[in-house]
């Protein structure tokens, strides 16, 4: 099998501790599977993250960029790589030593887009973030991410819904004709799922890959940098966006508007977060932008949204 | 204090990180009422969080059906005290859970916020704060409405105008 060549992308936004654990071990891990980049792609850090990569680690490319967020810092570093693959890891990320020979034998299969990692936590237990083998639930008309937490399902290469964006392989082609990740979802979430959907909506798939071992320090990166009702806020705006911009099915996409809209009563049924009057209207705000997606996807989908829900595991 | 051999009632959404509040609550109650038995309202989902926090009394709402036999049953148990265990801070949202306790024949009623003292809350004094919630809760459905309607005008418009192709089956 042809070697491939691999840039490890780390993320960073004001992440300096951070960097202190997730560079040296990417570092090791490059160097273990061959010959690999590892390049820090810093969001406009105001800390000493730049400062201190430039002391400490002179061999790690940086790629200093304005503060836009983690979708357009993402986007900047695949464009300027140069390899075939790129791996995405964010800032709270920790690589095991050998996590990254899995991941790129199993982008050689066929038609594959991207290869999830496994997600620890820093303790070795299982981590209750999103992203181990994710799949999907239609429920009550609306479309939830589900990640798979029991450990004994968690043994085999297996195809999912999303990879992580936290922790994931691709082919650097692939990615750029997919149009990245979409700035739709600004500052963050969502993204990654958008983007595993529209592979597989173009006949690609995304695989998972448990022998690819990352630690993960939950909610280090964007609740580090943001309020929590904030961060729900956005989840859930994003939640409802990718509902607007990638379910085509007449019939499923009304369904969801209706479930949507009776959604927003639970703000007072049940209360408490995300806020879901305060999503609603603040995807209203990105719906010329939704609009315009939605087109690109009704004229590059091959597979229909029940095609791909049924792959990941939605009952309809 | 209460009668021994009464019952209360703990309504709560029980989620995932709210047995702390729910635990709070218990022993607010029992040391109010000491001898009380405790009931509560929960899901298929909630009540192994209830049994595990010493409630044996679950009466499970699941569909429609399952919520008319659960509420009929805890009639029939003639609570005297209902509590309603708010999830977080302030007594915002949460209408189900006082409608629930609305529902019941208690003589009284108490709202529990996380980290504070229990508040005795009268039955007018919580059938208006539930008639203002539901009054909220049209107000969000008409908004949840109009997003949702623009959203499906403005999405088909767009679609007709452009002449995109629907997704074509692989």
């Amino acid at each position: 099998m042809r070697q491939v060549r691999a840039t490890l992308v780390i993320v960073n936004y004001d992440g300096r501790e951070l960097l202190a654990r997730s560079v040296p071990a990417a570092l090791e891990a490059a160097r273990a599977a061959g010959d690999h980049v590892v390049v820090v792609a810093d969001d406009g850090s105001t800390d000493d993250s730049i400062h201190y990569l430039a002391t400490t680690h002179p061999e790690v490319e940086v790629l200093a960029l304005r503060h836009r967020g983690f979708v357009h810092a993402c986007n900047a570093a695949v464009a300027a790589a140069t390899t075939e693959a790129v791996v995405l890891l964010n800032s709270d990320v920790t690589v095991a030593s050998d996590f990254l020979s899995p991941l790129l034998e199993d982008l050689s299969l066929s038609d594959v887009f991207a290869v999830g990692c496994k997600f620890l936590n820093p303790d070795g237990s299982l981590t209750d973030a999103l992203g181990n083998r994710t799949s999907c639930q239609w429920l009550h008309g609306m479309l939830y991410v589900h990640h798979e937490t029991d450990p004994s399902r968690l043994m085999e290469t297996s195809p999912q819904l999303y990879a992580n964006g936290g922790g994931m392989a691709f082919w650097r082609e692939r990615w750029l004709s997919l149009g990245g990740f979409d700035p739709l979802y600004r500052p963050g979430y969502w993204e990654d799922v958008d983007i595993g959907y529209r592979a597989w909506g173009r006949g690609l798939r995304v695989l998972y890959e448990p022998r690819s071992v990352v630690f993960h320090e939950q909610g280090s990166t964007m609740r580090r940098v943001h309020q929590r009702r904030y961060v729900e806020l956005i989840s859930a705006k994003n939640a409802i966006l990718f509902a607007w911009k990638n379910l085509l099915d007449p019939a499923l996409f009304r369904r969801t508007l209706a479930a949507q809209a009776r959604w927003a009563a639970d703000d007072v049924l049940i209360g408490g977060l995300p806020p879901r009057t305060g999503a609603l209207l603040a995807a209203l705000r990105q719906l010329p932008e939704a609009a315009r997606e939605r087109a690109r996807e009704q004229r590059e989908r091959s597979a229909s949204d029940r095609e791909i829900l049924n792959a990941c595991g939605a009952v309809l | 204090m209460s009668r021994r051999g009464s019952i209360a009632v703990i309504i709560s959404f029980a989620r995932r990180g709210e047995e702390a509040a729910i635990r709070q609550a218990i022993e607010h109650v029992t040391r109010d009422s000491p001898g009380v038995q405790l009931a509560a309202f929960g899901t298929p989902v909630s009540a192994p969080v209830l049994h595990s926090l010493g409630i044996e009394d679950v009466m499970v709402l699941g569909g429609a059906q399952g919520a008319r036999e659960a509420l009929r049953a805890a009639r029939a148990r003639r609570p005297e005290l209902a509590v309603v265990v708010y999830s977080g801070p302030g007594t915002g949202g949460h209408l189900k859970l006082e409608a629930l306790a609305l529902s019941l024949p208690s003589a009284r009623l108490w709202r529990f916020v996380p980290g504070e003292m229990y508040r005795m809350v009268t039955r007018p004094g919580l059938a208006l704060a539930v008639a203002g919630k539901l009054v909220q809760a049209a107000c969000c459905l008409i908004a949840g409405g109009l997003v949702c309607s623009a959203a499906w005008i403005w999405l088909r418009l767009a679609q007709l105008l452009r002449g995109g192709r629907r997704a074509r089956r692989a």
